[in-house]
């Protein structure tokens, strides 16, 4: 019994597959059934879905496939066989609109070459209807990358680019935005007289002109030549033009037509400099801000591409009061993942350099909820919010979120005045920091490897910006302490991203009286990180695949223990393992290595116990530090392996005499020649560790010290020092006198 | 548009002359009017636009053979477009939604709104026509998974749905969403976006040129005393008040 569909009841999914599928079902049937499926689709992303699952694409494109062939044989039914295409490709088409799964779906049935024969039909509804689903499907990211490089496929393009059909000249339009990548590409079109064409586009209807302009935006991006061309005489006014549409009554021409403006600015220090035009795109851009639909979705994406590592440009945002608008649209809230995103990167933009938007931004937040760590607090829950959402897209959607928010966050945290109110260093800002942490890191199968490696980092770098906050105060109880010791501490500046926060000189006069606050303050912070798992989840990332994440997560560890007390050691060395340690000073990634070694060199700062440390399972990790010092040929890993020697030479003397074991003795001759290329070294540094190391070695004092000069002498250190003792480094000069005094102490005996 | 900035600038004109409040006679205000010259075929084409946009399609055919006025746009389609309004403004819903898809599958997979507002309309249909059962399926089915993807249909939906609680649904808070204007508002949202989807102005250019108009007199009235247009449906100047 044929199942009738009521004009207010859809057939159900199951029933409309099976009606397309069977062989038994009559054409006109069909022919229904494939419109109703469209009709149900449209629009209905849950629909969509669940056709999908139905593998309801192959059985369209397979009708598809069917239809075309027939009307190419000929024959009575031509049109039949037209409203076939025609419902058939608009199915495709809706599937692959706005759903990425869809795109997927429709690209393995095969439907790509047949909608393409689709567009040269002379039946322009047919013409249309395949252009138009080609054109949803180069609308999204996983459409096949377009070889304009081919010549053939270039003729194509242009008479794409040529047609009188509006939705095919779209869609000429649409392929150059989707795959105009390489700067090739760029120049090749340019040759081929795309421009000129586009260009003439802009005189077009609406939906012309906001093609032409996308494209012409992808054409000219950091691209100087294709940029000087368009801007030259054969192109005329254009740039006019597209200026003239920055006012254009339709809100999607304006986003379009700034972005291809900035896109050729960006090209060059020159172009588009005076400020009628910065400040003219900015509140452009400002307004557009507030179009509840798509347009305000991208218009801060194209606002941070304005702004971005450009000062000028982010005063004239901020003295345009975006600051505000952005905050208004945050304290809304409700808003979809992308609006999010675009929130967050245009504001971790002002606050990457400014101080004056770090400051308003804070102040806005706490008139709006009273105090002022309340915008950490906030941001911290939409982040938390955000990662909630369970569905694939939106879980992929708001990883992006989080990044933008969390790079927002970095750059208000560089906010000096702010930092030193010690605003951002709570258990409130730490705990969700290190379940974000986690989070992201247990969600790998719904995450792409990409974004999460990406939220990693941004997370880890904050974090890193925030213990280097405390570096900063640590440094002070550093320079007290190298008063009373030989220790070397970890002073030098952390190896990439950006340049540590300084604390205001006044405060630092402030800090050192009263340090001993200072250290139980230094203690708390870290240990709030510890205790909420912090130190689980570094130590799980350094073992990533990924070795940016591995040093960062490293980079984070030392600076954990940088000036902690054996215990927050001890509960560091047990997560990390001593295995770990060894393999992560034996890493691959130069980089690695030297944050590695650094870490030991904090591990055994201190104590006796925890130099102890390193002599756990007959000395492993002093013997693979020995080892990477006498194979590596980085000068990094080089310094901060001598300096984790230098504070092992520190300890007792079993501790000493292991030290000198592995730089003298075992290596034989290729030791010695390490020892005085290292203080023959141009880095400055290195020469300073290695001394540091001879210094400790030739402490007076130490039972085995006498035998211990009598063999450094013996291997020739004694004449290396004495040419250093007028080294243009003050560090160096003073350090080589210091040892060779030491060296002195117990005589000439052998000369 | 030309004639814009033809009275515009008239007008501007007038006002940087009037220092202090100027009287300009009736005579001196039709010699100027007369040396304006505004082309025919602007005229012509401001008429056919309005026609055009406001869906007129019998009359813009006879006005295209009558005045050699070429519209900017294929006749054919405004009886399509007509013929999706009417069904929105009759109650057939999903008839329209079909034809809509058939005019352009984009519009409505690219429009959420819009898409909300018609299956809300069909909602509404339902209910107007007491199929309760129905209409409680279909906003479960259909009309919730958008609610979630959006907290304002979420809300639009809820007072949908709250029809069904009262008795008597033309004397209940929400009893406007029955009212006709509600299905001419969504029949107007459909218009506007299928023009929209054909490169089309949405709104005519002749009520904007009367907005400007006013405008223009409003500004004029600070500086001079001129012979006023008061009624626009004849556009008769009134002598000025001295």
């Amino acid at each position: 019994m044929p199942t009738s569909a009521t004009s207010n009841h859809p057939s159900r999914p199951e029933d409309l597959i099976g009606r397309l599928n069977s062989a038994h079902t009559p054409y006109e049937a069909k022919l229904k059934a494939l419109r109703d499926l469209k009709n149900q689709i449209i629009g209905n992303r849950t629909k969509k879905l669940a056709f999908l699952k139905l593998g309801a694409v192959p059985s369209v494109v397979s009708i598809l496939s069917s239809a075309a062939a027939a009307q190419g044989g000929g024959g009575d039914n031509r049109e039949f066989y037209e409203s076939v295409l025609i419902q058939s490709a608009a199915a495709i088409g809706s599937f692959a609109c706005g759903l990425d799964a869809g795109v997927k779906a429709v690209l393995d049935a095969g439907a790509f070459p047949l909608l393409l024969s689709l567009i040269s039909h002379l039946n322009e509804k047919v013409a249309d209807a395949g252009a138009r689903s080609l054109k949803l499907i180069y609308q999204s990211k996983r459409a096949p990358k377009y070889e304009f490089l081919q010549e053939k496929n270039m003729e194509f393009l242009l008479s794409l680019l040529n047609s009188k059909n509006e939705n095919v000249t779209g869609l000429g339009a649409n392929i150059i935005t989707h795959s105009c990548q390489t700067t090739a590409e760029q120049q090749a079109l340019s040759e081929a007289g795309v421009i000129k064409r586009l260009v003439s586009l802009l005189g077009g209807s609406i939906n012309q002109k906001d093609a032409s302009l996308e494209s012409l935006a992808a054409m000219v991006k950091e691209n100087p030549e294709v940029s000087a061309k368009f801007m030259g005489p054969e192109n005329g006014r254009a740039l006019n033009v597209v200026i003239e549409l920055m006012k254009d009554k339709h809100p999607r021409t304006r986003l379009l037509a700034c972005m291809c403006l900035i896109s050729i600015r960006n090209t060059s220090t020159s172009y588009l400099q005076d400020s009628g035009i910065k400040n003219t795109l900015v509140s452009v851009l400002l307004e557009l801000l507030d179009d509840p639909g798509p347009v305000g979705d991208e218009a801060p994406f194209v606002m941070s591409s304005l702004i971005t590592g450009k000062e000028d440009m982010q005063k004239i945002a901020f003295n345009a009061n975006l600051i505000e608008k952005l905050c208004e649209h945050l304290n809304v809230g409700s808003y979809q993942a992308k609006r999010l995103q675009g929130i967050f990167l245009v504001l971790g933009d002002l606050c990457s350099k400014l101080e004056c938007c770090r400051d308003r931004v804070l102040d806005l937040q706490k008139l709006e909820v009273g105090a002022r760590h309340s915008v950490l607090v906030s941001l911290l829950i939409i982040l938390n919010k955000v990662l909630h959402f369970v569905t694939e897209a939106l879980a992929h959607d708001s990883a992006e979120v989080r990044t933008a928010a969390c790079n927002f966050l970095k750059n208000v945290s560089r906010s000096v005045k702010n930092l030193s109110a010690g605003q951002f260093m709570n258990e409130a800002v730490a705990v969700p920091l290190v379940q974000l942490l986690c989070d992201s890191s247990s969600s790998v199968q719904t995450l792409e490897a990409q974004t999460i490696y990406h939220v990693n980092q941004q997370i880890l770098v904050l974090l890193l910006t925030l213990l280097k906050h405390l570096r900063t105060s640590g440094r002070i109880i550093g320079l007290a302490k190298s008063r009373f010791s030989h220790y070397c501490m970890s002073f030098d500046s952390a190896p990439t991203v950006e340049s540590p926060l300084q604390l205001p000189f006044i405060h630092m006069i402030a800090a050192l009286g009263a340090i001993s606050n200072v250290v139980v303050d230094f203690m708390a912070h870290k240990s709030v990180l510890m205790q909420c798992g912090g130190v689980k989840q570094l130590v799980q990332l350094s073992k990533s695949m990924e070795s940016a994440i591995r040093v960062n997560a490293v980079w984070a560890l030392r600076n954990l223990t940088f000036l902690v007390n054996y215990r927050c050691k001890e509960e560091i060395l047990l997560e990390l393992t001593s295995a770990t340690l060894i393999s992560l000073i034996n890493d691959p990634e130069p980089s690695v290595q030297a944050q590695a070694l650094a870490l030991v060199r904090n591990l055994v700062d201190g104590t006796l116990n925890s130099i102890n440390y390193v002599f756990g399972e007959d000395g492993a990790v002093l013997h693979a530090i020995a080892r990477q010092l006498r194979s590596t040929s980085k000068v990094e890993v080089q310094i901060q392996g001598m300096y984790a020697l230098s504070n092992v030479a520190s300890g007792n003397e079993l501790h000493k005499e292991a030290v000198m074991n592995q730089l003298l003795r075992q290596a034989g001759n290729d030791a010695e020649k390490t020892l005085v290329k290292f203080l023959q070294s141009t880095d400055s540094q290195l020469r300073t560790a290695t001394l540091w190391a001879l210094i400790n070695l030739t402490f007076p004092g130490s039972p085995g010290t006498c035998r211990r000069v009598t063999e450094l002498r013996n291997a020739g250190i004694i004449t290396q020092l004495k040419n250093m003792v007028n080294d243009h480094c003050l560090d160096v000069k003073l350090r080589a006198r210091m040892a060779l005094g030491q060296l002195m102490i117990f005589g000439d005996s052998s000369s | 548009m030309s004639l814009f900035f033809i009275v515009i600038r008239q007008l501007a004109e007038f006002q940087a002359m009037a220092s202090s409040k100027k009287v300009i006679t009736r005579e001196e205000w039709e010699k100027r009017l007369s040396n304006v010259k505004v082309r025919k075929e602007d005229m012509n084409k401001l008429v056919m636009n309005f026609l055009v946009t406001e869906g007129y399609v019998e009359a813009a055919e006879k006005f295209r053979l009558e005045s050699g006025t070429e519209p900017d746009i294929d006749l054919a389609t405004i009886t399509d477009r007509m013929a999706v309004k009417k069904a929105v403004q009759s109650g057939n819903v999903e008839d329209a939604i079909e034809k809509v898809n058939d005019l352009n599958p984009e519009i409505l997979d690219t429009n959420p709104q819009l898409f909300f507002h018609l299956q809300q309309q069909r909602l509404i249909e339902l209910i107007r026509n007491g199929k309760v059962e129905e209409a409680l399926e279909f906003a479960q089915e259909e009309l919730a998974p958008r609610g979630e993807e959006n907290q304002g249909f979420l809300e639009e939906l809820e007072r949908t749905v709250a029809l069904l609680a009262f008795e008597d649904v033309t004397n209940c808070p929400v009893g406007d969403l029955l009212d006709i204007s509600q299905r001419l508002k969504t029949a107007s949202e459909v218009n506007a976006a299928i023009l929209t989807s054909q490169s089309h102005e949405k709104d005519p250019k002749l009520p904007s040129l009367l907005k400007m108009l006013i405008w223009a007199q409003n500004q004029l009235d600070e500086k001079a005393t001129y012979p006023r247009i008061n009624d626009l449906s004849t556009a008769a100047l009134e002598d000025p008040a001295v």
